[in-house]
């Protein structure tokens, strides 16, 4: 199988890249607009699940909470994600290296497999408990594993600033 | 309902003690300030990048054998604001770095004081060392 090192090599002797690497203002900038814009979609984020596992806004509709939160989540899942590739773009292969990066790759994809099978699958079938504060059981565990796994994303994401893994 | 907002209040303390304890995380998590380290040796790379940059160089040992040390620094616009530039750094230049020693790497530090050779000395170290004095 062919390395992928090469290519990220390649990215890395980038002009641009090196630029922003070893800049005084690019990359701090950059930085905390990735992390504010994952704080605000976080937040969002765990609203609509406190809703689900029936701690927050239980005597609001559940469809009006997600019609009202999801388009400000979107908000700020596109600047936290498109901040993200820069990011990697900038220093690929310290993240190649790094476990952290990998394991929150991985917990991203579950976290947003989860909210998009709540989405296609039982959020269809929402007019049923719309009204009711204790939804159904897929949802509130849809809710509960969204609470653990976007939190889980978020702690592996922090964790990539330390070399405990070489 | 009382029962709910008592435990969202319990995880939110209990969230914030955690943070409390980690607050200087970054720097006890990776090197031990009893153990301070000062380095005569030759540069032999300086990589001038985000988050943090790092200064790799050489230092003889009594018995003669060369250590390879890689010595994290602040990043670039911490040492540009304490007046260092990139092309203060010069591959084969003499230097002394004063730092303390990483706990699990012995040949790995965090640098506290960078001294160059025309005598002029730089703050080099991150948010969250030890009080010493280094960032005065």
């Amino acid at each position: 199988m062919p390395s992928i090192v090469p290519a990220l090599e390649w990215l890395e002797g980038l002009a641009w890249t090196t630029a922003v690497r070893e800049s005084a203002w690019g990359y701090p900038i950059l930085e905390t607009a990735h992390v504010a814009s994952i704080v605000a979609f976080a937040g969002l984020v765990i609203m609509m699940d406190l809703r689900l596992v029936g701690l927050a806004f239980t005597y609001a509709p559940m469809t009006q909470i997600q019609r009202r939160l999801f388009p400000w989540q979107m908000a700020g899942l596109v600047p936290s994600t498109a901040t993200g590739l820069l990011l990697c773009c900038i220093d690929p292969l310290r993240y190649y290296r790094n476990v952290f990066f990998w394991v929150k790759l991985v917990l991203f994809t579950l976290a947003g497999l989860n909210a998009l099978a709540f989405h296609l699958k039982t959020y269809r079938m929402a007019e049923r408990w719309d009204e009711d504060p204790h939804v159904t059981a897929t949802a509130r565990r849809a809710g509960a594993v969204s609470l653990v796994l976007w939190s889980a994303t978020i702690i592996s994401g922090r964790l990539i600033a330390y070399n405990w893994f070489g | 309902m009382k029962m709910k907002i008592t435990l969202v209040l319990l995880a939110a303390g209990a969230l914030c003690a955690v943070q409390q304890a980690q607050a200087h995380h970054a720097f006890a998590a990776e090197y031990d300030v009893a153990k301070p380290v000062t380095l005569s040796g030759t540069l032999t790379r300086m990589e001038w990048v985000n988050p943090h940059g790092w200064i790799y160089m050489d230092t003889k040992e009594p018995d003669g054998t060369v250590k390879h040390w890689t010595v994290e620094t602040s990043g670039p616009s911490q040492m540009s604001r304490r007046g260092l530039k990139k092309t203060d750094f010069v591959d084969g230049m003499p230097l002394q770095v004063k730092g303390y020693q990483g706990i699990k790497d012995q040949a790995h530090a965090n640098g506290r004081t960078l001294v160059l050779t025309d005598g002029r000395s730089f703050y080099i170290g991150s948010v969250g060392g030890p009080n010493d004095g280094a960032d005065k």
